[in-house]
């Protein structure tokens, strides 16, 4: 990139400037796109109210025999939602370069700024800091509002032991999902394509693996993306039981294959 | 088409509409060009029906090897149909996805104006598309219900576990009961990719609506509300036609499954009719 703008020396196209007007662009592009609010709304709507149905539903649980209070996990019973709202998220990735792709703007895009890789890593960032911030909150509200809904059944405070870690991972996973999402997207350029290779990597393999008995499928069903769900998760189970973060760096590694591949292949395919 | 064409010329000629059966044949014959010359509506109902069939008899494959290490008990829970149909819970998912693309393609490329230009009665067009829809699960279905039971008994058959064929008390109406409810999972999806006119949210919608919130709300301690939605949920109750041991869900029978799932299928058809006719395209 340095080495691009060393060629092209022209009054006040410093790469600082260029990237600060590619990220422009890319965020008037994501925010004056209608599907981009509808789809957070949908999102904190299904997490929120999932918290506030989830509390209220599993308050009997908790309260139960003492073996159950036991394995009750009142953190991830309230951010559980999370499970449908990840797909309102990673549909969120998803079109936000499909949509380009279906209406032919991207070749704007890209007439405007041939540094395709510039773009990219802008859209990327541009996404990464809108979704996380909305995601945290709504991370957050739910959590108050379950914790709220459950007491005084058990229930937990935000200064507990990974409490905290766990309602900011909640907001960071939903993120990491809409940047797999998104780069999935630049590997095969249409919504139906890229949302079947999403789902399925988050929702029906895990399933598969629960469904053939196995060693070999057992330890696999631990390393798929979803493995990012112990990020909000106080009891971890499974053969290596994974924590918090090593849950999302599993995750991370997928969104850093998908990612290396869309940057290699958006320099060099046709738009 | 051009059939269409002649029959609506030969009509404005007398200046008599054409007959209602000639307007539904010409939708249907539009509907099926469209339908037939999808490329993908090749490709993945067939890749569908590979991993589909693929599944169960991996999982089959691997119960069976477990069967003889199994307890007394375990031994007493071991259903051949059930360990043979797990693959449905997804199974549903690609019938629904199919028919959501059905839909919404045509939106997505702009043709649905043009089809509407042609047949501006919207209903026609829509009933045309559902029925044909509704053959193309049907006949989805039967392949793969049936080569998935075949296969699947057969490789227990082959490693001493117990098995069932198709004369066995209630097997045919179980497997019955499974095309039913992938072929009403194929329907929902066309409906609301109608209701929805984005293959996005349609495709969104199913996984959600047949897969994601059924699992979700399963965790749920049952309570007043609960007992009482849950159940009807088209997870749910295509789980019910399966079974052959009372479900998980009192209240649930398979005649109210079958009702259940008619009920899903017909209220999406409803108010996919009355917002196809009321919409711009």
């Amino acid at each position: 990139m340095s080495a691009q703008a060393g060629t092209v020396p022209r009054l006040g196209s410093s790469l600082d400037s260029r990237l600060r007007a590619t990220a422009r662009s890319e965020w008037i592009k994501f925010r004056s796109v209608r599907s981009s609010p509808l789809a957070l709304v949908a999102t904190a709507l299904i997490v929120v109210l999932g918290a506030w149905l989830l509390a209220a539903g599993n308050r009997g649980s908790a309260a139960a025999s003492p073996a159950s209070k036991a394995a009750f996990d009142p953190v991830f019973t309230v951010l559980q939602g999370i499970e449908l709202g990840q797909l309102c998220i990673g549909v969120l990735g998803v079109i936000t370069v499909t949509g380009e792709y279906a209406s032919g703007l991207i070749r704007g895009t890209f007439l405007a700024t041939p540094q395709r890789a510039q773009v990219l890593a802008m859209k990327a960032l541009v996404f990464t800091v809108a979704v996380w911030a909305c995601c945290t909150a709504m991370s957050f509200a739910a959590f108050f509002l379950g914790q709220r809904v459950l007491s005084p059944a058990k229930h937990a405070g935000i200064g507990d032991p990974g409490v905290l870690t766990a309602v900011f991972g909640a907001g960071l996973y939903l993120t990491l999902i809409g940047l797999l999402g998104m780069f999935i997207a630049v590997l095969v350029r249409r919504t139906p394509a890229a949302l079947a290779a999403l789902f399925g990597l988050l929702v029906v393999l895990p399933i598969v693996f629960i469904e053939i008995p196995g060693k070999i499928t057992k330890n696999l069903g631990e390393f798929m993306p979803d493995a990012g769900e112990k990020a909000f998760q106080l009891l971890h189970s499974g053969a290596y039981t994974l924590g918090p973060w090593q849950g999302l760096a599993v995750l991370a590694a997928y969104i850093a294959v998908a990612a290396v591949a869309a940057f290699a292949l958006i320099v060099r395919r046709d738009a | 088409m051009s059939h269409a064409m002649a029959a609506s010329g030969a009509g404005s000629a007398v200046h008599a509409p054409p007959a209602v059966y000639r307007r539904a044949g010409a939708a249907l014959a539009a509907e099926w060009i469209k339908l037939r010359s999808l490329r993908s509506m090749l490709i993945t109902p067939l890749l569908g029906a590979v991993a589909c069939i693929g599944v169960a008899d991996l999982a089959v494959k691997n119960n069976a090897a477990g069967w003889a290490h199994l307890d007394a008990a375990g031994k007493a829970q071991f259903d051949p149909l059930v360990i043979n149909f797990n693959f449905v819970v997804l199974g549903i998912v690609l019938f629904g996805v199919l028919g959501a693309l059905v839909a919404t393609n045509e939106y997505g490329s702009g043709l649905i104006r043009m089809t509407l230009a042609a047949t501006p009665q919207r209903g026609l067009v829509l009933a045309a598309k559902a029925v044909l829809a509704g053959l193309a699960s049907f006949a989805l279905a039967m392949v793969i219900t049936f080569t998935a039971f075949f296969t699947g008994q057969a490789i227990l058959f082959g490693a001493h576990a117990p098995h069932l064929s198709l004369g066995d008390h209630n097997v045919l109406a179980h497997l019955l009961g499974t095309v039913y409810y992938m072929t009403a999972a194929g329907l929902i999806g066309v409906f609301t990719g109608i209701l929805v006119r984005s293959a996005a949210a349609a495709i969104t919608s199913m996984f959600g609506l047949l897969l994601v919130l059924p699992v979700l709300a399963d965790k749920i301690t049952p309570d007043a509300v609960t007992r009482h939605t849950v159940p009807y949920l088209p997870l749910n109750l295509g789980d019910e036609l399966l079974h052959r041991h009372p479900g998980r869900f009192p209240g649930l029978s398979p005649g109210i499954a079958v009702a259940g799932l008619a009920a899903w299928v017909l209220v999406l058809a409803a108010a996919a009719a009355f917002s196809l006719r009321g919409r711009d395209a």
